[in-house]
């Protein structure tokens, strides 16, 4: 979808406040270890699927709340849509369907899940790979409306396959609950290609593009 | 089960904005309570969660990564070729770890990782990214004007040096793996680690101070 997320080249932004710590707020440390540890109110999902109701926020709010906000909101948004929770439950604050809690399994428990969270995301794919490493391609000058992984300002440009990655699940259809393990390209993009001759021709921006994203020019 | 339905999660997100009090820090309590109280987690496990990340999981790891490779040419191939298997070999492997590539800086070649659909950054080795990472400014900036994004951050490049800008837009993460600077010839991989920064391995810093 065209959202607001894909800022990719746009302009007006900045300066960047480069000594900003990873945390201001004892919230923002509290909604990301929330996250982290309720994925079991979210059966059924995917991380496309995650992503992707981020980007179905209004845009307005989505620029002006901040990035653990996003996630609260978010985490709010996927519990109501899958069921955990009803909308007035999250709205009041107040929950009648009470559980009990696991035990608690201290700091070692914390990092047995973290290691425990190297995901894989490719699988197999019997077709063989369109592409291959040096070929010349052109990405689609549009994409579906819901979610893509293919940026505005990577569309209808030419590039370089720099190297082929395997089959990984394909975000436009994981994000609607499939796992369709498509063929991946990391692809080298000119900088001058992108941005025009302002840029240093030296340069290259380099995105990780699924093949049904690419043509032959 | 999830819906998979945009519309419907449009209209969740829209409601939730207007009608829940606009302080985040409230919000968040609210997401607590009704998380432990339907005892999806105990509230002890985000303590230790919190913990964890404050001390255990950070660039440190990153850090002894980039020194290990610096010092054993063995792990410095196994990281080039597979870097999720060299963050195992350490015990670093976790949340966005499991396609990890390392992308080495040249005294020609300088690399700059951004996710700019979202904000993909690999925790595990890394820990919790920085603010700026996932501001708009980074996301919008890092592949329109890379040199002026490093300008703020202090690095001038010379002349010769091309830049290029991963955008991590699927699953793979990665992790810049900056130049060993001169003079440390005799370091110990312990000490070679406490010069690694953590921006010098999302390529926001190039060339590492010998103190």
């Amino acid at each position: 979808m065209d959202g607001i997320h894909d800022l990719g080249g746009m302009e007006g932004f900045g300066p960047i406040k480069t000594d900003s710590p990873p945390f201001t707020y004892d919230w923002e440390r509290r909604v990301w270890a929330i996250v982290q540890n309720t994925r079991g109110g979210l059966e059924g999902g995917t991380i496309d699927w995650w992503r992707h109701t981020i980007e179905c926020m209004e845009p307005s709010t989505y620029l002006s709340v901040s990035y653990f906000e996003k996630w609260c909101l978010n985490q709010m948004t996927q519990f109501i849509d899958c069921g955990t929770f009803t909308l007035e439950e999250v709205v009041s604050g107040e929950t009648t369907r009470l559980q009990d809690p696991p035990a608690p399994s201290g700091v070692n428990g914390a990092l047995a899940r973290l290691r425990a969270n190297e995901v894989f995301f490719d699988g197999p794919n019997e077709t063989p790979p369109a592409f291959s490493e040096g070929d010349v391609v052109r990405t689609l000058a549009h994409v579906a409306a819901s979610h893509t992984r293919l940026p505005r300002y990577a569309r209808e440009k030419t590039g370089r396959i720099l190297a082929y990655r395997g089959a990984h699940m394909f975000p436009d259809t994981s994000a609607k609950g499939a796992h369709e393990p498509r063929h991946l390209y990391t692809v080298d993009f000119s900088a001058c290609d992108l941005w025009g001759d302002g840029a240093d021709p030296k340069d290259t921006v380099t995105l990780d593009l699924w093949e049904d994203y690419l043509v032959r020019p | 089960m999830p819906s998979f339905d945009s519309k419907k999660a449009a209209e969740i997100q829209r409601h939730l904005h207007s009608h829940l009090p606009s302080d985040p820090a409230l919000r968040v309590k609210t997401l607590e309570s009704l998380v432990v109280e339907r005892g999806l987690v105990h509230p002890d496990d985000l303590d230790a969660w919190t913990e964890l990340y404050a001390n255990e999981v950070g660039p440190m790891r990153g850090a002894q990564v980039i020194a290990r490779a610096w010092s054993d040419s063995a792990f410095h191939d196994l990281l080039m070729r597979d870097a999720a298997a060299a963050v195992r070999e350490m015990g670093f492997q976790g949340h966005a770890s499991g396609h990890l590539r390392a992308v080495e800086n040249t005294p020609t070649q300088h690399n700059l990782v951004v996710c700019t659909l979202c904000s993909c950054y690999p925790f595990s080795v890394l820990g919790m990214s920085p603010a700026w990472y996932k501001s708009s400014a980074y996301r919008a900036r890092a592949v329109r004007e890379p040199r002026k994004v490093l300008s703020e951050f202090g690095v001038e490049l010379a002349g010769n040096v091309a830049v290029r800008v991963w955008d991590s837009t699927a699953e793979l993460r990665y992790l810049v793996v900056p130049e060993r600077p001169a003079g440390t010839e005799d370091w110990s991989a312990e000490k070679l680690a406490t010069i690694v920064t953590r921006d010098s391995m999302i390529g926001t810093d190039r060339d590492l101070k010998v103190a």
